[in-house]
């Protein structure tokens, strides 16, 4: 990260005041061989920052097709939203837009809605770690996934701006094994947990982070109404974050859930094992709850030593098939990423980053209309 | 011929010429590493899609199991007027490889300890494993290229912290 301004970089924009860092601290999974994470503690921004186009970028089809980007750090989420939808020439994206917000930018006059497919997901960690329930059974994870109705969670959870995951794999990235999602059956749910023997009287314990809450709320609904136990929730405040993300990354205290609702990302859509199932599943992975899987470690050590694409392609598939049938984790949905941008923005997105090169204005923007 | 050529020029520099402002309002929790892509360069990026394409590399090859070989593309210029070679390259890789954890998502994303890069001239670079990395392409879009005077001023990290560690 970029402490200080300058003309640091070749990319297509210049970074000529401000800054936006990261505070963190350590968390070590292993020390043979040397594994660890970094978890956030504060995200220093300076209120703005400023990039300027970079007219010498080599390249030149790609862009900066803008003079100037302004990041406005001291106006809040809502505030930001407020003057996209309501006003012109004072905000012109926002990023991050809540699913409950789309359909107001959608009827705003001056605002637009770019829903981007991107590589981030939502599942349920699995804690294989205990022996208080049969977690370790098969039958009890695919129990955990047939009772989830993920129609209704893209529906009323994301307002239709997700695809429901078959997998850790997005259907729309490299590797997807291409399995339809466990469908909702509760009879089957009820029938497979209660051959695994979920124990009498003891309620399914699901955890969450603020971020999540909402899919957590409604798993609540499908699990108890699909599994017919009981389930505790708890909602880990943002205070206590970094205590829980310590806790699971570290694996030395018990985890004090069954299910975890996590949201994660991937840096690019080509070899998924290699940034999201390593993180859920691998002995390496920062996120593992459970002892590490002997076939699953095979798998991925043929997949990072493949220099084969297209052999290590193959493995991908593999992988995410293998972690399907396993059902390794309750696979919930992949979300869309939403921006609302300014109707005289041509905005293009990415499915993995922010970059702003090819994106352009209109001649009817405020910017040019004013000079700018 | 060269009238033409210049007026050509002219031409495309109008079309493209940047133009305009924004403002953004942007509450991702990587806006850290946004800003960094948006204004440094990597041996790879991600197209729209999310796929690895080129950008510092131009071509790169497995010379046999354990020799990866970069092409640097020509004709890259950091924007305090530094021409961008296989030296930047290698000096990024250098750099990377001092630090135990350098990236915030985690080890992930590191080359192995031992792996050691190698200028071959102006524009290639090789990268010598002690055992295949089929992830290499991947781990390089967190293996930023910043110029000398970033290094000898900024570092990630190193002016600020005094160290590397979860800074890049």
């Amino acid at each position: 990260m970029i402490d200080a301004p300058g003309p640091w970089g070749s990319g297509p924009f210049t970074l000529i005041e401000g800054y936006s860092s990261l505070e963190n601290e350590v968390a070590m999974i292993d020390d043979r061989p040397l594994a660890g994470v970094w978890l956030d503690t504060n995200q220093p921004r300076t209120d703005r920052l400023v990039l300027e186009a970079n007219t010498d970028h080599w390249n030149k089809e790609r862009g900066p097709r803008l003079e100037r980007v302004v990041f406005r750090n001291d106006v809040p989420y809502g505030k930001a939203l407020d003057l996209l939808c309501d006003t012109e020439g004072e905000i012109d994206i926002v990023t991050e837009v809540d699913p409950s917000d789309a359909e107001r930018v959608q009827d705003s006059e001056h605002a637009r809605l770019h829903a981007l497919d991107a590589m981030r997901i939502v599942t349920g960690v699995i804690n294989r770690f205990t022996d208080e329930v049969p977690l370790n059974d098969v039958r009890a994870r695919m129990a955990l996934n047939l009772a989830v109705d993920r129609d209704r969670l893209v529906r009323e959870g994301f307002g239709g701006y997700a695809h429901a995951l078959s997998g850790l794999t997005p259907p729309y990235a490299g590797g997807f094994s291409g399995a339809e999602p466990y469908p909702h059956d509760q009879d089957e749910a009820k029938r497979l947990m209660g051959e695994a023997g979920w124990p009498a009287d003891r309620p399914l314990r699901l955890a969450a982070t603020t971020d999540v809450e909402p899919v957590a709320n409604m798993l609540v609904e499908d699990f108890r109404g699909s599994l017919g136990i009981e389930v505790e929730l708890t909602v880990i405040p943002d205070e206590d974050l970094l205590v829980a993300q310590h806790a699971l990354v570290e694996k030395v205290m018990p985890l004090p859930f069954d299910v975890l609702v996590h949201a994660w990302i991937d840096l690019n859509s080509d070899a998924p094992p290699a940034f999201i199932h390593g993180a859920y599943l691998a002995a390496d992975g920062p996120f593992r709850a459970g002892p590490p899987i002997g076939e699953f470690e095979d798998l991925m050590g043929a997949f990072a030593t493949e220099i084969d694409a297209g052999r290590q392609a193959e493995l991908a598939t593999e992988i995410d098939r293998y972690v399907y049938d396993e059902a390794l984790s309750v696979f919930l949905v992949a979300p869309q990423a939403l921006y609302a941008v300014n109707r005289h923005v041509d905005f293009v997105g990415y499915a993995t980053t922010f970059e702003l090169a090819e994106t352009g204005v209109t001649d009817d923007h405020w910017s040019r209309r004013i000079g700018g | 011929m060269s009238s033409q050529v210049s007026q050509q020029d002219s031409v495309e520099q109008s079309v493209r010429a940047p133009a305009g402002t924004i403002n953004v309002v942007d509450p991702n929790p990587l806006n850290w590493l946004f800003i960094t892509w948006n204004t440094m360069e990597e041996p790879v990026r991600t197209d729209e899609r999310g796929h690895i394409v080129g950008a510092v590399m131009e071509d790169s090859r497995w010379l046999d199991d354990t020799t990866f070989q970069v092409d640097v593309r020509r004709g890259i210029r950091y924007q305090d007027g530094e021409d961008l070679t296989a030296h930047n390259v290698k000096r990024a890789f250098d750099e990377v490889q001092r630090w135990k954890v350098p990236h915030p998502p985690g080890t992930s994303l590191n080359f192995h300890p031992d792996a050691t890069a190698e200028v071959v001239d102006d524009y290639t670079v090789r990268i010598y494993f002690p055992e295949p990395d089929g992830l290499v392409l991947g781990k390089f879009r967190g293996m930023h290229v910043p110029s000398t005077r970033f290094w000898e001023e900024e570092g990630f990290g190193y002016t600020k912290n005094g160290t590397g560690e979860g800074h890049w």
